[in-house]
């Protein structure tokens, strides 16, 4: 028998939630050949097969999620066929089961210490009774044990998540034991009339991630967000100059690009924006590196494809690059590294079809720049009431690390450069 | 009437009375299953009749006339002269310990109204199966089978059990005049019980392990400690020793056992049998064939009852529609030589090769007030834990009532306990339960009773 673990797949990756296995029990499966699809943090992963061999069993099924180092699926390679002995053996063996389950037959690994999921016999037994793998149970318990409360917690959550059994093999009979479905009708004396179900739906995958990730920048973050409005006509007719040549070179010219390009200059000029704060050790950390995050929405919820080393990039190596990164984010095709690790996000909120919005920051950033649609407005200038094409911008910081007053100049700078994109020649090399 | 025509239908037919079979029927009956338990013998299997039983009689009897030869007995003022004893008494008192044991397991059975046929069955179809008693043959079609037919002493090729010259254990047990010397061939906790037995009698015992180890996978400073033991109550002991080379007759031969299920047709119903004959099983002790059950040593595990037993209730719970598995975290081992060594988990070595960081305690038995007491202190307490969150991994234990004390640690075990939760509760003293205490706090770094290393 060999073991696959869930790799490391990328920075601070503890866990990934299996989308999809592409391969059943029984099956013989090639090297290489694409196994699973798993949905980590941010990206939809492809694994392919480490073996050559047949598929003996898949310990963590669609839907479910799993930690770095669990078994995903067992393989029998044609060294040990004929030593998948049921499990009778576990125990005989003289040896913890759970331990030996876990244990690959190579050698063991030296990473990390194993731990065994610590579980009384009676929970053991009740986890089995109910189908439930206890290598997923979170324990509630702060020393890692699992009690009887947490695996009826898990199976209730479980029942929640899906109308079907998730358990396999079992035996005939099965139905007699079968509980009855649970009563959703109030007994006779009230009203006939049956209330209104609203249908709960568990937070998984990316939606969970979304959520968390939110969560935790609104509960770290002090949020606030300064506005303004800038005038984009410059803008827009720069573009205008540019698109024919650029599409000549393949590349469509968006405002997103060049919205970048006059991003990382100020970002250097204020280099406040382009930081974090280290939370544990209170420090700031004034980031070298511009990697400009890029939200983005795909089918299943939001994502932030990065733009690495902008500042090195010319405007059109910026531009064929959004352009993948954003169809990339739309199919899920993104690896983690270019999901991960920006230093500054920007939120084209004009392309999600919103004027404005205030966005919340993507943490551990400090600040994020939404930018509106461009559309025409009436402004007032030198007195008289005439249209201009604006684009509203919504500037979100970390209070903590950044005033209103360097927010404020921060927008102005950036009002100016846009409005006179010229400007970047200066510092062109 | 020709009675082999007659059909008796039965809610679950059990192959075989041992330990595996009549619990397993006792249990189905408590479930309200009808229930039919076949066996060519009394209830009680080779466990009771021929095997554990038995020898663990014989054990206890002859270390007590071990006891009475020892120059502590002098030391404590007890001087026990002309003291002899009868082999035939012996048996004949072995053998009322199985007979009031089996008349226990009768009445089990009969209250629980399970239908005891004396007979051997075997599968005509996946519904049926035919069963040859004396009283002729039966047919039983049956809703579910569990088979719990044991295992018999594996054959050794160029030998042949004879009873006299070449024995088996369970042959060796009911010698009926003691030999002046024993050859025993094997390295497996039977051989070396069987070698305490016979020369705690005065019997000229030696012992052919044919590896380089006796009991495979114990701790080695424990298994050095128990062959001190054997070696002074006299035992020779040769590693590395063939069969072959064994030439010292009467022999006994625990050299392994065979499933005993080739005459039970599974061909003829599909039920999957591996390759060393045992029955192939799931972790519910599901067959091949789903309503077919198997447990115990039939189905070519280890042959220990106490497996047998677990998987006997696991298997009549499944069949009523239980989702139950057997999967014991660790499966307790006892030697009932001198001194006793009992073992649970991994040794030091295991836990480290199965990929955990340890911790190891320890605590000898010469410090520990009851085994003063008791006159034994040739022993310790070994305790294996794992370094990171201290949760006990193993416990290996050599002196008096270790197979007894060895529960404490599997509790500990497969509740997840930590060496602080050993070294926490409170233990009666003195008592031999704190050679626990002491090895947990041992391995913490500050056992009381010993003085801390380096």
């Amino acid at each position: 028998m060999q073991e696959f673990k869930l790799p490391d797949l990328g920075e601070g990756m503890h866990e990934a939630e299996v989308v999809q296995w592409l391969i059943k029990p029984g099956d013989t499966i090639k090297l290489d050949q694409t196994m699973v699809k798993v949905e980590t943090d941010k990206a939809i992963v492809e694994i392919p097969s480490p073996v050559a061999g047949r598929v003996a069993e898949i310990r963590v099924q669609d839907g479910q999620v799993a930690r770095v180092g669990d078994v995903l699926v067992v393989f029998e390679t044609p060294a040990n066929g004929d030593g998948s002995k049921p499990s009778t053996s576990a125990g005989a063996a003289g040896v913890p089961a759970a331990v030996q389950a876990s244990t690959s037959s190579a050698a063991p690994q030296t990473t990390a210490a194993k731990q065994r999921v610590l579980a009384a016999p009676a929970v053991r037994k009740l986890a089995f009774e109910l189908g439930v793998d206890l290598e997923q149970v979170r324990p509630s318990q702060p020393n890692g044990r699992v009690t009887i409360e947490d695996v009826r917690a898990y199976a209730e959550q479980a029942k929640v998540a899906s109308s079907q059994p998730a358990s396999p093999a079992l035996p005939a009979e099965r139905k007699e034991t079968v509980q009855p479905a649970p009563q959703l009708i109030a007994p006779a004396a009230q009203k006939p009339e049956q209330p209104i179900q609203d249908e709960r739906q568990p937070l998984t995958g990316l939606r969970k991630r979304i959520a968390e990730h939110m969560e935790r920048s609104w509960h770290i973050i002090p949020h606030a967000t300064a506005f303004d409005e800038v005038d984009g006509e410059a803008l827009a007719s720069l573009r205008e100059a540019l698109k024919p040549a650029a599409e000549k070179r393949g590349v469509r010219l968006t405002y997103i690009p060049l919205l970048i390009k006059l991003l990382v200059p100020l970002l250097k000029e204020f280099p406040s924006f382009n930081a974090s704060l280290d939370d544990e050790r209170r420090e700031i950390i004034f980031k070298r590196s511009y990697h400009i995050g890029i939200a983005t929405a795909s089918p299943e919820g939001l994502l932030v494809p990065v733009l690495r080393n902008a500042d090195r990039l010319t405007l059109l190596e910026i531009a064929s690059n959004v352009e993948r990164l954003v169809e990339g984010a739309r199919k899920r095709t993104l690896s983690l590294p270019e999901l991960s690790g920006s230093t500054f996000t920007l939120n084209n909120v004009g392309s999600f079809g919103g004027s404005s919005g205030t966005p919340i920051i993507n943490h551990p950033e400090v600040a994020i720049l939404a930018v509106g649609r461009l559309q025409d407005k009436a402004v007032v200038q030198q007195g008289a009431v005439i249209a201009r094409p604006m684009m509203p911008l919504a500037l979100s910081f970390d209070h903590r690390v950044i005033d209103g007053a360097m927010a404020g100049a921060f927008l102005a700078r950036f009002k100016e450069l846009v409005e006179n994109p010229q400007q970047l020649m200066l510092d062109m090399v | 009437m020709v009675v082999g025509d007659v059909t008796t239908a039965v809610d679950v037919l059990v192959l075989g009375a041992g330990p595996g079979g009549y619990v397993a029927a006792i249990r189905a009956a408590q479930l309200g299953r009808h229930v039919t338990l076949v066996d060519p013998g009394p209830p009680g299997g080779t466990c009771l009749h021929q095997g554990c039983i038995p020898l663990k009689a014989l054990l206890s009897a002859t270390e007590r006339l071990q006891q009475t030869r020892q120059e502590e007995l002098a030391a404590m003022g007890i001087h026990a002269e002309n003291v002899s004893f009868d082999w035939a008494k012996m048996q004949a008192w072995k053998q009322s310990v199985v007979d009031r044991l089996v008349e226990g397991v009768r009445r089990l059975v009969a209250g629980n109204r399970i239908e005891y046929v004396h007979g051997t069955g075997w599968f005509m179809n996946a519904q049926e199966a035919r069963v040859e008693g004396e009283h002729g043959s039966h047919r039983f079609k049956f809703e579910h089978c569990i088979i719990a037919t044991g295992a018999g002493a594996a054959p050794v090729p160029g030998l042949s059990y004879d009873g006299k010259q070449v024995l088996t254990p369970e042959q060796a047990l009911i010698l009926p005049e003691l030999p002046a010397a024993l050859d025993i061939a094997g390295d497996d906790y039977i051989a070396l019980e069987l070698a305490t037995l016979f020369a705690r009698v005065g019997v000229k015992v030696k012992l052919f392990s044919p590896g380089e180890h006796l009991l495979d996978g114990v701790d080695p400073a424990a298994l050095r400690l128990l062959q001190a033991g054997l070696r002074k109550q006299g035992v020779q002991m040769t590693s590395k020793a063939a069969i072959e080379s064994v030439t010292g007759r009467p022999l006994v031969i625990s050299g392994g056992i065979c499933p005993r299920t080739s005459g039970l047709h599974l061909d003829a119903v599909g039920v999957e049998v591996s390759s060393s004959g045992g029955i192939v099983v799931n972790a519910m002790q599901q067959s091949s064939v789903p309503h077919i059950y198997a447990v115990g040593d039939c189905t070519g595990g280890r042959a220990l009852a106490g497996i047998a037993i677990k998987q006997a209730k696991v298997a009549a719970e499944a069949l009523t529609g239980q989702r139950v598995q057997f999967a014991p975290l660790v499966t307790p081992l006892v030697v009932h030589t001198t001194p006793e060594l009992a073992t649970v988990g991994y040794t030091a070595e295991e836990a480290a090769h199965a990929g955990y960081s340890i911790v190891t305690g320890r605590f000898p038995l010469g410090a520990n007030g009851r085994a003063l007491t008791l006159g034994a202190d040739n022993g310790a307490a070994l305790l294996v834990a794992n370094a990171d969150d201290s949760v006990l991994l193993g416990a290996t234990l050599v002196g008096p009532r270790a197979g007894d004390l060895i529960e404490q640690a599997a509790l500990a075990i497969e509740m997840g306990a930590t060496l602080t939760d050993l070294s926490e509760i409170l233990y009666a003293h003195p008592g031999l339960s704190e050679t626990l205490l002491e090895g947990a706090e041992d391995a913490l770094g500050k056992a009381v009773h010993i003085l801390a290393k380096g």
